[in-house]
């Protein structure tokens, strides 16, 4: 019997015009969902536009709100809502904006939220539309709160690969590589959390794989879950941070894009994903610390020498620019520690302006991620956030800690098949 | 990317809605298919859609205006009917255009009894009525305002 | 007979009496026809690809949403062919090609822009007003080229 498909509710303004319709329909097919346009009458739309109180000029707008509303108000069923406008249309982002904090507040649909412009891919909208798709259809996987058995995550990241072993609620197995050719550094790392937890690769009873390498090696290892890194990263954040029932926002600063994701009772609501550019992103670190001569890894320690460097010249709005301030900062006379700390404070900056907008900042913030070891970002975060940032422990293996919980969904199931056939 | 070839090229698309005590939109798809001569017409709730060379589309809609010459109304389409790209069915809700239609056939009665009116008239008689303001409505300047208190 | 383009682009109201009173009436469905009835990549549901906001840099700057721009593709060489306008304001409920209020600021502007003959009014509010709008339109189209007067 097929799967009956995630239907998502399509509340966008400007898609078709923008020649990215198909895109929108395509990305939701790969993912076994289905786009559609909840059905509202002409006078819905005068209604739904009045109660909502929001005056906007643009009319397909007003339809967006009398879309959204009849979808949080049960007249139509939806599994997950898509929201989307033209990028750089202000009218539309406060719509989305308003919308998208209307639909958490008022339902327990998760909602992406997005803007586009015509050169916005299927690929792009790939990993929302999924993230929103999974959350939809497997509601009882993501509450998984403990781990049990003898689990393995893979996480495949940009710049990294990880894996976690976890065996009875516990890490049991650690490894660590940057990624080089995607399926080699999976199995160097496998090899090293094996070795670490001292048990064998017939030991492991499920396996979950996530990050941009996770088709390739989830088909590889004959993964039980091969899941985009949205679901898995917040759901191994508020698992490591204990913050496992009520409101968390997740921050995931990666090597090539950012994830800010809220999230309520482990599931994630609403997210966003991406950046303008990697000046945004731990890339820009990665540059910074090459160009102070230290490893990623002393960056942190650097910039907490300085006091936040904020009294340097520095935006990386985009990497090039970024790169130059660097250069200039270090011509001018500045101290190190203060660059290191003016670089942190420039990529929380850009994540705070170009994503944390775009989502409900909800205490506890949790970090994760290799960049969650720089201390210097966390500090310049949480100062721009005005709380204290939690670094959970084992942060930079998140999306494999992820998928080793999630996966030992798969356990039980697994082990009475095993039974039956012996 | 996949390739696209068009269906139905060379073609145009006319909804013709009605609104009338006098004519049901059965009637005026009925009375288009009399005529159709192979065209092809599509029953509608509001009236029909023709689909064919223009010449064809302009001779049955002709003779359709002539039923109910105020109250039937044409409008160019550039879909044909029933496109999958633009069914509810597939859309999971009605095509933008549709909410569009619901509103404007909502001032056909002021419209059609205008055209009435206005069939009747001699030029200098519409030239008349064409002066009659119809004015786009626009805030009342702050001077003009603080007069009409000035005079109160 | 004159091109007239209507605004609202999708007005029923305004295709009707423009083609009624003899003349061609110019908006949406004149350019999503050609869209559909156009071969090249598959791109439902108006066949409008990334490459039409790029057209629409010719009337609307890089920095204006890609909305408006592909919506201007549709318009602009619309307004360059027309001969003639008729402007209802406040197109407040045309969903869709008149959806985006800022494509229709700007193209209400080109129309205002463009030295030809034009019509502003508004939609009627009652019977009577339905006669000074049809009046209005008529003695607006007779007295174009083509037209009866």
């Amino acid at each position: 019997m097929s799967e009956r498909p995630v239907r998502i509710a399509q509340i966008t303004c400007g898609a078709e015009y923008s020649g990215i319709q198909n895109e929108i329909t395509s990305a939701a097919e790969t993912v076994g969902a289905q786009m559609f346009y909840p059905d509202v009458a002409l006078a819905d739309v005068k209604t739904a536009y009045k109660e909502f109180g929001l005056p906007v000029k643009s009319p397909d707008l007003k339809l967006a709100i009398a879309r959204a509303k009849a979808v949080v108000e049960g007249k139509i069923e939806a599994d997950g809502i898509f929201i989307a406008s033209c990028f750089r249309c202000a009218e539309a982002a406060i719509v989305r904006n308003e919308l998208r904090r209307y639909i958490v507040e008022h339902s327990r649909i998760p909602v992406v939220s997005y803007s586009f412009n015509e050169r916005t891919g299927s690929s792009t909208l790939l990993t929302r539309l999924e993230a929103l798709s999974t959350i939809a259809k497997r509601r009882e996987l993501m509450a998984r709160e403990v781990q049990t058995g003898i689990t393995m995550g893979v996480d495949s990241g940009s710049s990294t690969t990880k894996c976690i072993i976890m065996k009875d609620n516990e890490i049991v197995g650690t490894g660590w590589r940057p990624t080089t050719e995607v399926l080699k550094s999976a199995d160097e790392v496998i090899e090293l959390a094996l070795a670490e937890s001292g048990l064998k690769m017939s030991d492991i009873e499920a396996i979950g794989t996530t990050g941009y390498g996770r088709f390739l090696i989830g088909k590889h290892l004959n993964a039980d879950l091969i899941q985009e890194e949205l679901t898995v990263n917040s759901k191994g954040a508020v698992y490591l941070a204990d913050a496992q029932k009520g409101f968390a926002t997740v921050i995931d600063i990666g090597g090539m894009d950012n994830k800010a994701i809220s999230v309520n009772d482990g599931i994630p609501g609403s997210f966003t994903m991406g950046g303008i550019c990697a000046g945004a992103s731990g890339r820009f670190l990665e540059m910074t610390s090459k160009r102070l001569g230290v490893d990623i890894t002393e960056l942190g320690a650097l910039s907490m020498k300085s006091d936040g460097g904020e009294g340097v010249p520095m935006n990386s709005y985009c990497i090039v620019f970024g790169t130059q301030s660097l250069v200039n900062a270090l011509a001018a006379g500045y101290k190190r520690e203060d660059v290191a700390a003016a670089a942190c404070h420039s990529v929380a900056q850009q994540v705070y302006e170009q994503q944390l907008q775009e989502v409900d900042i909800k205490e506890p913030v949790i970090m994760v991620g290799g960049s969650s070891l720089i201390q210097g970002l966390v500090r310049a975060m949480g100062r721009m956030l005005k709380t204290e940032i939690v670094v959970p422990h084992h942060s930079q293996y998140i999306g494999a800690v992820g998928a080793a919980l999630i996966s030992s969904g798969f356990v039980g199931k697994k082990r009475a098949e095993k039974k039956g056939r012996k | 990317m996949k390739e696209y070839t068009p269906e139905y090229v060379g073609t145009v698309t006319k909804y013709v809605f009605v609104d009338s005590p006098d004519t049901t939109p059965q009637d005026i798809a009925v009375a288009a298919y009399e005529i159709a001569q192979g065209v092809m017409v599509k029953e509608t709730c509001f009236g029909c859609q023709i689909t064919g060379t223009p010449e064809d589309v302009e001779r049955i809609i002709d003779h359709l205006r002539s039923l109910d010459p105020y109250r039937i109304f044409v409008k160019d389409r550039g879909f044909p009917p029933g496109d999958s790209r633009r069914c509810r069915a597939n859309l999971g809700g009605a095509r933008p255009g549709y909410l569009g239609h619901e509103f404007e056939m909502k001032l056909s009665l002021y419209i059609s009894y205008g055209l009435s009116e206005v069939d009747k008239m001699t030029p200098a008689e519409l030239k008349r009525a064409a002066e009659k303001s119809l004015p786009v409505e626009e805030n009342l300047d702050i001077g003009q305002l603080e007069k009409i208190f000035m005079e109160k | 007979m004159a091109k007239v383009f209507i605004y609202p682009a999708t007005s029923l109201m305004l295709s009707d009496l423009v083609s009624r009173f003899g003349h061609t009436p110019l908006g949406s469905s004149v350019s999503i026809r050609e869209h559909i009835q156009t071969p090249g990549f598959d791109s439902p549901p108006l066949q409008m690809t990334s490459e039409d906001p790029q057209k629409g840099l010719k009337w609307a700057a890089v920095e204006v949403p890609s909305g408006v721009r592909g919506r201007m593709s549709l318009y602009g060489p619309l307004v360059e062919e027309a001969e003639a306008a008729i402007i209802i304001d406040e197109p407040d409920l045309a969903f869709g090609c008149m959806g985006c209020a800022r494509t229709n600021e700007l193209l209400a502007f080109m129309l205002r822009e463009k030295d030809m003959p034009r019509l502003e009014l508004r939609h009627p509010k009652s019977k009577e007003e339905g006669v000074t709008f049809v009046a209005q339109i008529k003695k607006f189209l007779s007295e174009l080229p083509g037209g009866s007067a």
